[in-house]
């Protein structure tokens, strides 16, 4: 009890097991437990969503630039008066089209790709590589691509990642090693702290996994072999990277994407574990009960008990946040110091009362189950951008912006077909066109 | 709604930041603001900043400083926090405030919390003393300057050991160690309680030679025996060996103090950062037990009569 804030690795599991518990305290929660922390935390104050919230919050980014595009489009329509023809005007309604929320989306999908690799090519820690992304994507998620062009934060974004997790690197030579300049990557810096609503603290999914890792080979000694377990940690390690790409971030805690992905790279092996750790006790002790040879065995029965109590609880709070809509509430703050007595919570926690009964177990590892499964979906369910796609997208966000170039386009087309009316001779001309200028960036 | 606030007098300035007395416009309670330089760091957001905006998001608790609103400002980053108007370091200064074992229990107790809550949020501080325990209108003290913050290491990384203020510099640092955990802060805390009680600085080093020096001199040189390895530390054969300290010479040093305060102060001052309380360890200890209980915070009188 007395090492459980002292020591990182033993209070990395229960950490990820109790944040499993659902996301929302009861009105009397008085005390500062473990699985506190993480609702404490900035990722889950303002960075959780509902997936309706999350759907309004990115529309409502979208909107907002849609607008001051329009805006910036009727008064250029405006200045030109009668300048600009019918067919001009024609032209200009069908190219300079603010995007969609999806495809603002895509374009953000797309570049995030690219933080990834780069954040790689650059060597970054894999936890660097992480907290770029989740801060790239959140930027977008506050912020429009019709606004800032997200090929200028890439760099900027990976900047202050290495630096907000304590792996410094000097803006000169991080301009140099990426390619890029100094004034281009801090130009946004601030920008880009302050739409992060100045929250640089991520919990990642790998400490979990790392937790889970433990605890699996200890709960299953001797019927694993080693050697898988280290290329299992390996693969999982790499497809957490690949869930930060998809929106289970806001929707999941960093243990449920853990359980996500491990499953989904061994569904038998992790199912096991599960039960044993969650199921009912006959199940376990019927199918698991007389392999299990482990010193550890009765911590480990304690420990079981423990957190079937804790997912209990979940189970509890999840049908009530249920109920709501919208983004989970930020509880009520309702920390209380006592007297020296601080560190006593923990046995005052196991007294508390919860209800027994074998047949909520079931349903507590069923919600488990659904929970996780749900989780894995999201994360499957992402699609990769093509670099095509991406380009269209990225040439309409063009085109809006600039109207003139639009016209300037046109211009040159009718004097070309003009030209080859005129004369057979001249072959091509050279074209306008964003796309041909940013071949080399996007 | 975006607060509005007026910035006053300047009352510091810090290595990084200028700060300033303020007002919250909305219902005119005093603030202070930091104002971080930024045009001056050619690399952006400062190091610092950072790691206080960082931790400071993420750790609430009334004896951490509470970081009330960020904004930005004339291309500055403003970080509105809570008016505190005193410190440790001004009050154990000041020979005209008279204080009681009960007020040091009490203050003692305020500190271990807040650092307690860093740990248990894995975050280790690296800067604690007298002057970074902050003490607010009501008297409670409030861990301050997270500029030098950190997460809790995983066990292969390797850290700077340059860093804690040197007189609050735990042995593993002043070797040189490149792995380090919670222990730091607990014995800088532990360097604070006997501060507090002495009224004078425990081990002042000249600089980080004497360092060494002083505090061995004071608590016992390090043996293999109380602390495996340590002597692998390359300064390590060039040290003079003392003998630690015996209980009655701490108790001629520290007099009229409890048996149970001495033992926690052994604790934070173990040598063996393996075998040095825990937060935890140190909440829990006789000393806060046993009469007198701590001073209400509010009823500790720090200005000078
Ligand atoms: N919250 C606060 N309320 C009142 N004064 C403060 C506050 N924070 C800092 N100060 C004052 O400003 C000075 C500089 O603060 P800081 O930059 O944190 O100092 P340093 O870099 O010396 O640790 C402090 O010494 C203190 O006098």
């Amino acid at each position: 009890m007395a090492s459980k804030s002292t020591s990182p690795s033993a209070a990395l599991l229960n950490d990820s097991i109790k944040s499993l518990v659902s996301k929302h305290l009861p009105d009397d929660y008085k005390r500062v437990t473990d699985d506190d922390l993480y609702r404490h935390s900035s990722q889950y104050r303002h960075w959780s969503y509902t997936v309706g919230h999350l759907r309004e919050k990115r529309i409502e980014t979208n909107l907002k630039a849609v607008k001051l595009i329009q805006a910036k489009l009727q008064k250029f329509i405006d200045e030109q008066g009668d300048n600009i023809s019918q067919s001009e005007l024609q032209t200009l309604k069908s190219k300079a089209v603010p995007l969609t929320m999806e495809e603002e989306l895509k374009l953000v999908n797309f570049y995030t790709k690219k933080v990834q690799v780069i954040g790689k090519h650059l060597n970054l820690p894999t936890e660097v590589i992480a907290t770029s992304i989740t801060f790239f994507r959140r930027f977008y998620l506050e912020e429009s691509v019709m606004k800032y062009d997200p090929k200028e934060l890439v760099h900027t974004t990976i900047f202050l990642a290495c630096k907000a997790e304590n792996y410094f690197i000097g803006v000169d030579s991080f301009a140099k090693k990426a390619k890029s300049t100094k004034d281009e990557i801090l130009k946004y810096e601030f920008k880009l702290l302050e739409s992060l609503k100045f929250t640089l603290l991520n919990h990642h999914p790998y400490k979990p996994l790392h937790g889970f890792f433990l605890d699996i080979q200890q709960m299953l000694y001797g019927k694993v072999d080693l050697k898988y377990m280290g290329k299992m940690y390996d693969k999982c390690r790499r497809k957490i990277t690949e869930a930060l790409l998809t929106d289970a971030v806001y929707h999941f805690t960093p243990p449920q994407i853990t359980l996500a992905v491990l499953i989904d790279e061994d569904e038998l092996l992790v199912t096991r574990y599960l039960q044993m750790k969650f199921g009912k006790p006959e199940e376990t002790v019927e199918e698991t009960g007389t392999e299990i040879v482990t010193p550890a065995k009765e911590n480990a029965q304690k420990e079981k008990q423990e957190v079937k109590q804790e997912v209990k609880q979940e189970v509890k709070q999840e049908g009530e946040k249920s109920e709501q809509n919208g983004k989970p509430e930020d509880h009520p703050n309702t920390e209380k110091e006592e007297e020296g007595a601080e560190t006593k919570q923990e046995e005052e926690e196991e007294e508390a009362e919860v209800p027994d009964g074998k047949d909520e177990n079931t349903i507590e590892l069923d919600k488990l189950m659904e929970q996780i499964m749900a989780c894995k979906e999201m994360i499957a369910s992402m699609s990769v951008v093509s670099t095509q796609d991406a380009k269209l997208i990225y040439a309409k966000n063009y085109y809006c912006q600039y109207p003139d170039i639009v016209i300037q386009k046109l211009k040159r087309k009718q004097e070309q077909e003009q030209e080859q009316v005129g004369s057979e001779s001249k072959e091509t001309t050279e074209e306008v066109s964003p796309m041909k200028k940013q071949k080399t960036d996007v | 709604m975006r607060e509005s606030y007026s910035k006053e007098n300047k009352v510091g300035e810090g290595t990084y930041a200028v700060v300033y007395l303020g007002t919250r416009q909305s219902d005119s309670k005093k603030i202070a603001i930091k104002e971080i330089k930024t045009s001056e760091f050619k690399d952006g957001l400062d190091m610092s900043a950072i790691r206080e905006v960082k931790y400071l998001q993420e750790l609430e608790h009334p004896n951490v400083i509470r970081l009330m609103d960020i904004f930005m400002a004339y291309n500055n980053l403003n970080l509105v926090l809570e008016f505190l108007p005193s410190d440790l370091e001004v009050v154990i200064k000041d020979k005209s405030v008279l204080f009681t074992q009960a007020d040091i229990k009490s203050w003692l107790l305020m500190t271990l919390r807040g650092v307690h809550h860093c740990h248990r949020n894995f975050v280790l501080h690296r800067d604690l003393k007298p002057n970074n325990l902050l003490i607010s209108p009501e008297g409670i003290i409030k861990v301050a300057d997270f500029g030098l913050a950190r997460a809790v290491p995983n066990p292969r990384e390797i850290l700077t050991s340059n860093v804690v203020t040197r007189w609050y510099r735990a042995p593993e640092l002043l070797f040189g160690a490149k792995h380090y955990t919670y222990a730091v802060d607990v014995w800088s805390v532990g360097v604070i309680f006997a501060e507090m009680l002495l009224r004078v600085p425990y081990l002042p080093g000249k600089d980080d030679v004497d360092q060494m020096e002083v505090t061995f001199r004071a608590l016992g040189t390090p043996t293999e025996k109380d602390w495996p390895s340590v002597s692998m530390f390359p300064s390590y054969n060039k040290l003079q060996i003392y003998p630690p300290p015996s209980r009655d010479e701490l108790r001629n040093r520290f007099i009229a103090v409890s048996s149970s305060a001495l033992n926690l102060m052994c604790g934070m001052l173990e040598m063996n950062p393996g075998n040095r309380w825990s937060t935890v360890q140190c909440l829990e200890s006789a000393y806060f037990k046993e009469l007198p209980s701590p001073s209400n915070p509010a009823d500790i009188n720090i200005s000078s009569s």
